[in-house]
């Protein structure tokens, strides 16, 4: 097929889900530009090409407008990772994954990895704010932080309790805990049909990030990357061993799966 | 943010197609070369030869000629239209019905007689442009009927259509595209794709065509562009994959089509054009009316109700050069990198070169370094470009010009920096790091005299300690255009390192003593006068007899470097040590130091040498010796000098010498060690022990002159003092007051040296009157000498004796054979047989048994010694 596009074959895909706002192209935005700016809405999708040693991945952005819901399964076939994106301050955010995304991996690879992924901890959680990977906060914080100050007492406690009434001030209320995330992970697993002690483990998966600070974004995709890796390396190795695939064998037997399951 | 990418032509007037019949639409269009067909509401055909035409401007236009149009006969619309040229054959839909017109004449193919060429309750249809059929002469049709949920594969021929699949879909189709095997569909509520070969199917996503009119387009092998929801232009592969971000498109899209790397779309009143290399909407054409759009054979064509017009790409060069014009580097390198595949590669190659290069500039002018070293790298850039940019930097005698059209917009760096002195710095330090880089690779090739030269320039200028470095090293600075900018910045000692590199070592020679003079002023060595000397010392030899007299006179113990510090090689001319004795006439402290060098350093054995720098010694020591008060200190140093030089070296004249020192009573050891050279040991010895009165000399002197010699001369001459230090009292020597002192000095002789003399004839020439206990130690030493000499010899004997016998038994060893004895042999003297292994062996290996042997032996008279024993069995 006659390359049209300006990068090379990426070969391996990584696509972001979620609701929308929930801050999938600014985490995308922070990782690969190292910026967290102003965002519009997405419009069907994006994806960026990141080069991760010798290899090329593509990384899809998707609309969470419900407009664009339909694409979804689209964007996922064939994807070796998801990242299933919640925003913790919003408690539908993470329900709508299981709703409305959770169908939309179905196309995915049979040993695509799942990540659960609470975004804008910035605003529920101190640490948060001291980004935790390389660079960071001070070209890109925005004057909504500077009038907010250090709030020290936070430190001591890391994950803020429920309901810290004499927080709400300063902090917005996390209705999303880390639990709550790993019990969905949990219930991915079981959606999936897979072992819990065969497949990667919840807290290995699940992830609490800051687009604006930076916060655990590089962890994120490295540690999503390197998870991949073995997939990239037995796609490559597949397409070595029979350097023609017949493609249309292989839809041939999924495909007649498909219409007798339809008709 | 827009480009202008297209230009939108008109191609086919109002007046031609319909004049003023108003109810008259345009259906339908088709382009094949220069024909195009166009359909109508009222079932016509128009066939229009287009002709593009430049005008002097460059302008395009298209004038169309009409060549014919024709009534099909139906009364209805003619839906589509689409050209089979191999066949010469128009497919055309009308009234629901497919058949087939002549392109030239548009009469409608009668159906021939095996099979039909018409196709009856068609909804739409289209053409395999990749086609899985070898045949050149029969197109591939996929057909949408209006009344089942299948899709049907035509094989059409010139003449006829056959039906070559029926392929059921689970919704009603309502639009179509064909690519290989693939069919992409549009059905009521999704989009899927259909291998019609296998019948695997690949649902891609939902679409409600009933709401929204589909659009699929085959974009390019097994890749299709759909209208998605929410007014997207989506991308997927025939494996159900988008391998590209969709374009966002308005909700009403009629028509679209890829003209890489844009996405052209029509909705009702515009045409819009995305990048599919970053999803942007480049450029927006109002367009009233719009109606179709359709792409052929790579040219774009729109119609309205009422007329036709061709969207005509501007070149991509173009394109690119206005996004550098507004500085949209990104977007250029972009569209420049998405072009490849429209240009040809070597031309490819120049654009995108030339695109890099000037995007560098771009950053460099927002002195963005960093961007324009990469660009620059990435594009070849030939770094005069950049030199030149910098007043007077490049060589009067580069041939440089800068590229035309211009690569940026800067007349030079004053006009960049607009005064500002720190960019100006900024920028220079730039380019010092990157002509540093540079350099040494390839990208200089052909023009390192420039780039040298400016290099050196910046250096001088910026007062950089890489000057000194770039003119040690292998360089191609230019020398005439270096000059005056080094002497403006007073970099003289850098100048002459470059005369020297080129070749000029007499002109870098004047400029550094001028510097080491005062006459010019540069701090760049304060050791510059031991540069110079060091610089002279492997320098020409005419250059040495020119500037030898100045190092000299400046410095002569560190100026006489130039004759002792001359390296030795190959291709230098050696210096004759003559001509530099004879030169140095006038500089006596250096002289001395090159004679030194001579016979000390480099031992060149030559009695005229060594004469000459015991004379330099000798009066030295005189003048010393003549001053008033003599400096002590400075006297024994020259006197040992003198002494060490007598004494070491073989070669000098020793009568001359010592006719020099005849009447001088100082320099008595000198002359007792003079007339040791000449082996007249009894007067060095007189001197010694009488004038002298030195007794630790005299031993040292038998010592000394003694030393190569065997232990026989040695005796004699300790002898020869002993008896000195004996005939002391003889007359007419000195007077008798130190006879004591010189039987004590005879006794330590002895005492000390026992060992060097012959005993017996020193108790012979002892006086009778000595005790023996004033001798103890000689006599004890000499005893044990005796002793031990004795019984040296014996053992010496012993040990002879025993190597004698052991290599005759070595020789008997090697001469013997095994000598076999047994039971069957007989004893050559009794002839009995032989009983036990151990016999004796006569001469010639004759075993014999030992007792008979034994009897023999006592019998004969000579009692002959046998000589070899052996055990053999
Ligand atoms: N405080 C905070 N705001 C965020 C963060 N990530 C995204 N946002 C904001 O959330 C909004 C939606 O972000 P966007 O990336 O467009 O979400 P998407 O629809 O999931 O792609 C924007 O206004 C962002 O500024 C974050 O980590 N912290
Ligand atoms: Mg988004």
């Amino acid at each position: 097929m006659p390359d049209m596009s300006k990068m090379k074959k990426p070969d391996v895909k990584v696509v972001l889900l979620g609701d929308m706002n929930v801050g999938k192209t600014s985490l995308l935005h922070r990782y690969m530009e190292r910026k967290f700016k102003d965002t519009v809405s997405t419009v069907g999708g994006a994806f960026f090409l990141k080069q991760w040693g010798p290899y090329n991945i593509s990384i899809w952005d998707t609309a969470g407008r419900e407009q664009f819901h339909g694409l979804g399964s689209m964007y996922c076939r064939g994807a070796a990772a998801v990242i299933l994106t919640y925003d913790v301050t919003n408690w539908q955010s993470l329900a709508e994954l299981e709703e409305r995304f959770l169908s939309l991996t179905d196309t995915a690879n049979h040993d695509c990895i799942y990540a659960i992924v609470g975004n804008k901890a910035d605003l529920t959680d101190s640490k948060a704010h001291l980004s935790r990977d390389s660079d960071g906060q001070s070209e890109n914080q925005t004057e909504c932080e500077e009038g907010r100050t250090e709030p020290e007492v936070l430190s001591a406690c890391p994950t803020p309790p429920a309901s810290p009434a004499s927080l709400s001030g300063l902090m917005l209320h996390k209705q999303v805990t880390r639990e709550d995330a790993v019990a969905l992970y949990g219930r991915i697993l079981r959606y999936k049909g897979l072992e819990e002690k065969s497949s990667l483990p919840a807290e290995k998966m699940c992830f609490e990030t800051s687009a604006k600070t930076g916060y655990n974004v590089d962890a994120l995709f490295e540690a999503l990357f390197d998870l991949v890796l073995p997939s990239i390396l037995r796609k490559r190795h597949e397409n070595q061993e029979s350097p023609t695939v017949d493609l249309e064998e292989c839809r041939g037997v999924s495909g007649k799966k498909a219409r007798s399951s339809c008709c | 943010m827009s480009v202008k990418a297209f230009e939108l032509v008109p191609a086919v007037e109002r007046d031609l197609l319909m004049g003023d019949k108003a109810r008259i639409n345009i259906e339908c269009i088709e382009c094949c070369g220069k024909h195009l067909y166009v359909g109508t509401n009222d079932c016509f055909i128009h066939h229009f030869l287009l002709d593009e035409v430049t005008s002097s401007k460059g302008k395009l236009s298209y004038s169309a000629q009409k060549l014919l149009h024709k009534y099909l006969g139906l009364k209805k619309p003619v839906a589509e239209l689409r050209a089979a040229s191999a066949l010469e054959r128009l497919i055309v839909l009308c009234d629901g019905i497919v058949f087939l017109v002549d392109m030239v004449t548009l009469e409608t193919v009668p159906s021939a007689a095996g099979g039909g060429a018409k196709i009856r309750g068609v909804t739409a249809f289209c053409i395999n442009e990749n086609p899985v059929n070898g045949d050149p002469f029969c197109v591939e049709m996929g057909v949408l009927s209006s009344k089942r949920r299948t899709v049907q594969i035509y094989m059409v021929y010139e003449d006829r259509v056959q039906l070559v699949k029926d392929v059921t879909t689970p919704e009603q189709p309502c639009a179509i595209s064909l690519d290989g095997y693939f069919l992409c569909l549009a059905l009521t509520t999704q989009y899927m794709i259909l291998n019609y070969n296998t019948g695997a199917s690949q649902d891609l996503f939902p679409y409600n065509s009933e709401e929204r009119r589909p659009i699929v387009k085959r974009i390019s092998r097994e890749e299709f562009l759909l209208a998605a929801p929410g007014g997207l232009g989506m991308f997927a592969n025939a494996e159900g994959v988008s391998q590209r971000a969709p374009v966002n498109w308005s909700e009403s899209v009629i028509g679209a089509a890829v003209c890489f790397p844009y996405v052209v779309a029509l909705d009702e009143s515009f045409i819009t054009i995305h990048s599919m290399l970053d999803q942007q909407l480049k450029q927006t054409l109002s367009f009233r009316d719009g109606h179709i759009l359709q792409d052929f054979e790579g040219k774009v064509i729109l119609a309205s109700t009422k007329s036709v017009y061709v969207l005509v790409p501007l070149p991509l060069e173009r394109q690119i050069q206005d996004l550098l014009a507004s500085h949209r580097v990104e977007e250029a390198l972009i569209l420049t990198e998405g072009a490849q595949r429209n240009i040809p590669k070597d031309k490819f190659q120049i654009l995108r070169k030339r695109i890099l290069q000037q995007a560098g500039f771009i950053h460099f002018g927002q002195l963005q370094f960093l961007e324009a070293k990469e660009h620059f790298r990435k594009g070849q850039l030939d770094v005069r470009e950049l030199i030149s940019l910098y007043p007077l930097l490049l060589p009067a005698s580069s041939s440089f010009t800068r590229c035309h059209p211009p690569l940026h917009e800067f007349a030079d760096l004053n006009h960049l920096a607009q005064g500002d002195q720190e960019k100006v710095l900024r920028c220079k330090k730039f380019l010092i790091t990157y002509l540093g880089e540079v350099r040494s690779t390839e990208v200089v090739n052909g023009c390192r005299e420039d780039v040298d030269t400016a290099l050196l320039k910046l250096y001088a200028e910026q007062d950089h300690d890489s000057l000194l470095d770039l003119l040690a090293s292998d360089n191609a600075c230019v020398l005439a255009d270096s000059i005056p900018w080094l002497e403006k910045y007073h970099k003289y000692f850098a100048l002459g390192l470059l005369y020297h590199y080129n070749g000029q070592d007499a002109a870098a020679l004047q400029l550094w003593i001028r510097v080491v003079d005062g006459d010019l002023q540069d701090t760049t060595r304060s050791d510059l006068y031991e540069y110079i000397v060091d610089f002279l010392c492997s320098s020409s030899l005419d250059l040495i007899w020119k500037y030898a007299d100045w190092a000299l006179r400046k410095d002569p113990t560190i100026g006489v470097h130039v004759f002792t510090k001359r390296p030795v090689s190959k291709d230098q001319p050696e210096l004759n040590p003559d001509d530099v004795i004879s030169y140095l006439g006038k500089h006596s402290k250096a002289l001395l130091l090159y004679m030194e060098h001579l016979v000390l350093e480099r031992r060149i054995q030559k009695e005229k040498f060594h004469t000459h720098l015991a004379v330099l010694y000798l009066e030295k020591v005189l003048s010393l010796l003549s001053q008033t008060p003599i400096d002590k200190e400075q006297l024994t140093k020259a006197r040992e000098r003198l002494q060490a030089l007598l004494r070491e070296s073989n070669l000098y004249r020793v009568q001359f010498l010592l006719g020099k020192m005849e009447n001088c009573e100082e320099l008595l050891l000198e002359r007792a060690t003079l007339y040791g050279k000449l082996e007249e040991h009894d007067k060095a010895l007189h001197i010694l022990v009488h004038k002298l009165r030195d007794f630790p000399s005299a031993e040292a002197f038998c010592l000394w002159a003694s030393s190569c010699r065997d232990s026989a001369y040695q005796q004699q001459l300790f002898h020869l003092l002993l008896g000195v230090y004996l005939d002391g009292n003889l007359p007419g020597t000195a007077a008798g007051s130190g006879d004591g002192d010189l039987e004590m000095a005879a006794v330590d002789l002895l005492n000390r040296h026992g060992e060097v003399f012959d005993a017996v004839r020193v108790l012979r020439m002892l006086p009778e009157g000595w005790s023996l206990q004033l001798l103890r130690p000689f006599l004890n030493r000499a005893v044990r000498a005796s002793m031990h000499a004795c019984r040296t010899s014996q053992i010496a004997l012993g040990l002879a004796h025993s190597e004698n016998l052991q290599l005759l038994h070595d020789r008997l060893k090697e001469r013997k054979k095994p000598i076999f004895v047994s039971e069957k042999k007989g004893c050559h003297l009794c002839h009995n047989t032989f009983s036990e292994p151990g016999v004796v062996c006569l001469p010639g290996g004759v075993p014999v048994h030992t007792h008979c042997v034994a009897q023999r032996v006592r019998d004969s008279p000579t009692k002959r010694q046998l000589t070899n024993s052996s055990n053999h069995t």
